[in-house]
Formats: structure tokens, C-alpha cells, sequence
């Protein structure tokens, strides 16, 4: 029977309070062990966030530099009505090529890709030809080929009497890939199944060659897409091609690269968002835990007061009966110390299990989604659309170090009240009342 | 018959009660050899109780001189004095003062391990302690459990675990019905003929005062009649007081 024994017994003398004091100790251990890790996961979430963030913001450069230098210029749709029931037909106009070539001198400009499509060739469908005698052509401009494909494969170069159907299309004509799909007159082989990309679009893409072919429009095209060498051009580019061929209607990326600066901006404000969160975390942080290292003190430093206080006759007694200054200042520091380790116990069993809903109650969410006007949205990181949950932890080490703490914070708390219960008087053991 | 434990010379004791100087012990001399058995008896305020205290260390003298196996203690500091109470002083207390946490072994133990001694020798003392004051057999049982004698012989084998020089008892059977308290000073007369433990007990009771062999009356902090029993009959009418 040591002290230790004695400090034991003592606690388990009032169970009902000794159980309250370590329930309330223990919540604020459990913050005090929870947080530090959040924190840290907090961090790691949001710095994760920008680094995903800045990847965007790169990707989205180049991709947006790539469109954005892009010029369409079409020959325009022809209407005509025909018959008594006032039948609407719609034909794109086609051009020869080889009257374009002047498009390849204009200054600045890097590339001229001629596309053939035809609106009423295939029934409810629309015709599209485009070059793929040109591996690197289609490797620098993956852009003119279909952009989803959601089965099989999409065109490549040297492909011929291959096609790629849009799901729409694919579902009229009740074809799939490896399906043999008749249009014109020529069969052409399904290679690839494109994803809807406009609610009712239902096109139909082959190389130039096949689609020249079968419409009997050889050396023909319906648009030109040009490809400028920078940005600052494309004006410049759009300008002298509108006075030079007067039968093109030509539109540039130059919108879409407005869009993209928006999006660019809207990262940019996410990040710093990111980063304030990342400040957030770290100040909001230190102050839960300066409370949690209060509230454990405090409770310690009371509960061991009112004990030293309840118990004077007590300390008199043991100090009647020879107890040194030092016994009973052990004795109850000893108390208070393992008052607050069996909280730190109880508090790592607790923060095991809720130390990720706390950390997300306790700590600023990451925000990790965005959208701009025009219906654009991107989404970075594994949990788009809503906020990043903190996941924590509780290692070993961190249960040591949770341990350590509410030793000192015991110690901390009980000191004054020890030095107390130490100056007791051995002449209280002799009041009677 | 120059075997003294205690020898208190000229002890005052004076102390501020707000802006009133009370003296509780005023120019106080006592010898007691050891293996005496004394009662102090007096009205309310006499002193007794005050001078237990200073003799147990746990108040301290004005001025004078109070030595205990021949080292004067009111000069004492703290640091020293609790070595005292642990070694040469037994206190049994009124209300018996056990630690309601620990069984009646632990309880005599306690006064051992704050000596220093080591378990194994601890437990064995503590036994034989508790079957001298006719517990053997109730060493597991805590305060609540036993009866209110039960208690103070529990205090009284606590007050033996270190072989003090003094027994001081304060009342100690102030709180027992007739029965026990009979017992009780039976214990204490024993433990004072068989075993020589020298006791000074504080009492109101004439009857229990009248079973030892030593009376001393305090009034107003003086001695007013030392009465020694035995000795009364061996040389002859002799009471002595002190002024």
C-alpha cells in the first residue's frame, strides 16, 4: 500500500464524482489530442486542394490557348423550301479547296484544316469528313476529331471506310461497334460510339476522303479551321480573312478564351481561398487547444481544492501522524495526475472513434468545387461538388504524447492545491466539529 | 528515576484571538518519566488541550523549553518536527481520525510506510498490532465497517506502529458509549503495564482519569494539582504543584 495505492482508493472513494470530473476532463483531452492531428490533416487537405488547383489552372491554359487560336470558317447553309407541303431543306455550301489555298499565306496563321459536312446526306444525321491522312496534324489538333468516345475508338490517322456514330445516330440506325452502317450507298465499318454531346446531335464523322467520296464532292470542303500562332493574332487573322473571302463566315475562340480567363480567375480565388483556409485552420486550431489545455487545468485545479478542502481533517491526521510536506504533495499531485491520465485514456478511446466528425465540426472546411457563369463548371480532388473531409489518425505516437500531456496538465492543475493540502496544520486532525 | 521522556520547562504559549492576547499555557513545567500513565483533566480553556498539542508537535511554543527524549523540540523547524511526530509521538485522536479508504491493516500500516519501513515487515506489525488490541481476525475491514471501539482500537494500534516514546490522547472516549469506553481505558491501562507505554491522555472523565496513575488538573495554564496515584500510597501523601 504506497501512495500510489492510496491516491486510487481516493479517487474511487466518490465515484459518482470522480466519474464526472473524468468525463469533463476527458472531452477536453479528447480535443487536446484530436485537434493537433487535424490540424495537420487540415492542412494537408487544403495544400492538396492547391496543388490540385494549380494543375487546373495549368491544364486549363494550355488547352484554353490551344481553342482560343482557333478560327472557324464556314461556307454557310443553304435553305431551300420545296414542294406543296413547304418541305425545308438545308445544305452546307461547299467550295473547292484548292480556291482556299491563299489561307495558308495570311501571316500568322499556323495551320488550315478543311472539314466537309454535310447536313442532309445522312438521314437525321449530319455528315462529317475530316483529314486523317496526317498523324501529326491530328496529334497537335486533336480538336477536329470526335472528343467522347464512349465505345470502341475514335478515328486515326489513315483510317478509311471506318466510321464514328454518334449515340443518337447509332440508336436510329440500330448500329454498334463492328457493325457495318450503309450510308450513300457505301458501307462503312462502325469503329467507335461518340458520347452525346449536345442533347439531339446525331453526327457522323469519317475522313475527308470518304466523306468527298460518297457525296460526290471531291476536293471539296464546307469550313476551314485555322489555327493562329498566338493568341494576340487571332484578330488580326479573323479580320483579313473576313475582307479577303467574303463567302466565309468566320468566328474565333477568342469567346471561349474569355471563359477560360473567368474560369482562371475563379481558381484564383479559390486558391486564395485555400490558402486563408490554411490560416483559418492553424488559428482556429490554437485557440480550441489553448481552451481544451485550460478547461483540463481548471477542472483538475477546482475538483482538487474542493477535495483538499473536503479532506483538511484528513490531511491533518497524516501529517499528526508524521507525514512530510513532501509525502503530502506528492499525495495529491499523484491524484490529480492520474485524475487527468484516466481521462487521457478514456479521451483517446473516444478520439479514435469521433476525431474525424470533430476535426470537421472544429476546423474550416476545405471548399474545393467552383463553377463560373455560362454553365462551365470544373471539379478538382476526390470529392467534388462539396467540402474536403479532414480525415485523422490517432497513432500510437499520438496517444503518448496525449498521455504526456494530461501528466503535465495534471500535474499543472494539482500543484496549487497540493502546496495547500502540503501547509496544512497537523492540529486540523484535532477539530471536532 | 532519571529515566524522563518529556521535561517541559517554563512553557508559554500566547496567541493573538483578533486583537485579544490569549494565553493558553502560562509558565508550564512537567516532567514524565517514561512508562507513566497520565491523565490531564481540567475545565474548558485550561490549556490541556493546547498542551497536548505542543507536546505532539503539532503547535508550537511561545517560549520554554519542551524536550522530548532529551531533544528540544520547541525550537524545532517544520522540516524537523514531522520526523518527531512520526517517531517518538502515538496520537489517538477523539474522533478516531482513520482514513475511511483503507482497512484497518492499512490503516496502522499507514503510520509505518510514512516511517519508512518495508511492506513485508509492515504487514507482519500491523497483524500482530491489531490482534494486541483484539482485532485479529477484522484487518480487512474499513472504519464504516467496524464499530466506534473498534475504530479508536484501530487508532490505538496506529498510534503504536512506530514504537513512539508518547502516547497523546485526546478524549478518546469522548465519542464511545459506557461499554466501550470502559474498554478502551482497559486497553490503554494494559498497553501501559505489560508493554511500559508511556500515555498522556486529555479526558474530562473522572473515571477514566482515575485509572492511571498520574492526574494532572489544568486551570487557566498552569498546573493546579499533580495527583500521583500509585506513588500516593508508596511515599506517603505526596501532591505536588506547580505554579
Amino acid at each position: 500500500m504506497g501512495i500510489i495505492t492510496r491516491a486510487t482508493k481516493n479517487l474511487s472513494r466518490r465515484k459518482t464524482r470522480a466519474l464526472i470530473v473524468i468525463i469533463a476532463l476527458s472531452l477536453a483531452l479528447t480535443l487536446l489530442i484530436v485537434l493537433p492531428p487535424s490540424i495537420n490533416a487540415g492542412k494537408a487537405t487544403t495544400q492538396q486542394i492547391i496543388n490540385d488547383l494549380t494543375a487546373n489552372a495549368n491544364y486549363l491554359n494550355s488547352t484554353v490557348t490551344l481553342s482560343a487560336t482557333e478560327i472557324d470558317c464556314s461556307l454557310g447553309t443553304n435553305f431551300t423550301i420545296s414542294g406543296n407541303n413547304a418541305t425545308i431543306t438545308l445544305q452546307d455550301n461547299t467550295a473547292n479547296i484548292t480556291d482556299y489555298e491563299g489561307l495558308n499565306t495570311i501571316p500568322d496563321v499556323t495551320t488550315v484544316i478543311p472539314i466537309l459536312e454535310q447536313i442532309s446526306e445522312v438521314k437525321d444525321g449530319i455528315l462529317n469528313g475530316v483529314p486523317l491522312d496526317n498523324a501529326s496534324l491530328l496529334k497537335d489538333y486533336p480538336s477536329i476529331l470526335p472528343a467522347n468516345i464512349t465505345k470502341g475508338r475514335n478515328l486515326q490517322a489513315g483510317d478509311s471506310g471506318v466510321v464514328v456514330v454518334q449515340e443518337n445516330l447509332a440508336n436510329i440506325y440500330n448500329v454498334t461497334v463492328g457493325s457495318t452502317f450503309n450510308i450513300l450507298g457505301r458501307n462503312f465499318k462502325v469503329v467507335g460510339i461518340e458520347g452525346q454531346e449536345a442533347l439531339n446531335s446525331t453526327d457522323v464523322t469519317m475522313s475527308l476522303a470518304d466523306a468527298q467520296a460518297i457525296t460526290n464532292l471531291t476536293g471539296q470542303a464546307s469550313e476551314f479551321k485555322i489555327f493562329v500562332d498566338n493568341i494576340d493574332n487571332v484578330n488580326t487573322v479573323t479580320a483579313r480573312i473576313t475582307s479577303n473571302y467574303s463567302k466565309l463566315q468566320v468566328s474565333n475562340g477568342l469567346s471561349q478564351g474569355n471563359a477560360a480567363q473567368q474560369i482562371q480567375t475563379s481558381i484564383n480565388e479559390q486558391l486564395q481561398a485555400a490558402q486563408n483556409n490554411l490560416n483559418q485552420i492553424q488559428g482556429n486550431g490554437l485557440v480550441e487547444i489553448s481552451i481544451a489545455v485550460i478547461a483540463d487545468v481548471a477542472i483538475i485545479l477546482f475538483i482538487m481544492l474542493y477535495s483538499v478542502r473536503e479532506r483538511t481533517r484528513e490531511i491533518g491526521t497524516l501529517k499528526a501522524l508524521g507525514a512530510s510536506n513532501a509525502t503530502v504533495l506528492g499525495q495529491f499531485m499523484l491524484e490529480g495526475v492520474l485524475l487527468s491520465v484516466i481521462a487521457a485514456v478514456v479521451a483517446i478511446a473516444i478520439g479514435v472513434f469521433v476525431a474525424p466528425t470533430l476535426a470537421n465540426l472544429l476546423l474550416p472546411h476545405s471548399i474545393e468545387s467552383g463553377s463560373i457563369p455560362g454553365g462551365m463548371s470544373f471539379s478538382v480532388g476526390a470529392n467534388p461538388g462539396g467540402y474536403n473531409p479532414i480525415s485523422v489518425n490517432i497513432t500510437p505516437e499520438l496517444m503518448l504524447l496525449g498521455l504526456g500531456a494530461a501528466l503535465l496538465l495534471g500535474a499543472l492543475g494539482s500543484l496549487y492545491p497540493a502546496l495547500k493540502a502540503a501547509r496544512t496544520r497537523p492540529a486540523e486532525a484535532m477539530r471536532y466539529e | 528515576m532519571s529515566d524522563l521522556v518529556l521535561k517541559i520547562e517554563n512553557l508559554t504559549k500566547t496567541y493573538k484571538l483578533g486583537k485579544r492576547d490569549v494565553q493558553p499555557l502560562t509558565n508550564l513545567n512537567l516532567e514524565v518519566q517514561r512508562g507513566e500513565f497520565t491523565a490531564i483533566m481540567g475545565p474548558s480553556g485550561s490549556g490541556k488541550t493546547t498542551l497536548l498539542n505542543v507536546i505532539g508537535c503539532i503547535d508550537k511554543a511561545s517560549s520554554g523549553k519542551v524536550l522530548i527524549d532529551n531533544v528540544n523540540i520547541a525550537k524545532l523547524p517544520e522540516s524537523k518536527l514531522y520526523k518527531i511526530r512520526r517517531d517518538k509521538i502515538g496520537f489517538i485522536f477523539q474522533n478516531f481520525n482513520l482514513l475511511p479508504y483503507l482497512n484497518a491493516r492499512e490503516n496502522v500500516e499507514l503510520a509505518m510506510e510514512l516511517a519508512g519501513k518495508f511492506q513485508g515487515q509492515r504487514g507482519q506489525r500491523a497483524k500482530q498490532l491489531l490482534a494486541t488490541v483484539g482485532l485479529s481476525g477484522r484487518e480487512q475491514h474499513r472504519p464504516q465497517r467496524l464499530s466506534q471501539g473498534e475504530q479508536q482500537r484501530v487508532a490505538i494500534a496506529r498510534a503504536l506502529a512506530n514504537d513512539p516514546a508518547i502516547i497523546l490522547a485526546d478524549e478518546p472516549t469522548g465519542n464511545l458509549d459506557v461499554a466501550n469506553k470502559q474498554e478502551i481505558v482497559k486497553l490503554l491501562a494494559d498497553l501501559n503495564q505489560k508493554q511500559g507505554t508511556t500515555i498522556i491522555m486529555v479526558t474530562h472523565d473522572e473515571q477514566v482519569a482515575s485509572q492511571t496513575q498520574r492526574m494532572l488538573l489544568l486551570s487557566d495554564g498552569k498546573i493546579l494539582q499533580d495527583k500521583q496515584a500509585q506513588k500516593e500510597t508508596s511515599q506517603g501523601s505526596k501532591e505536588s504543584s506547580h505554579e
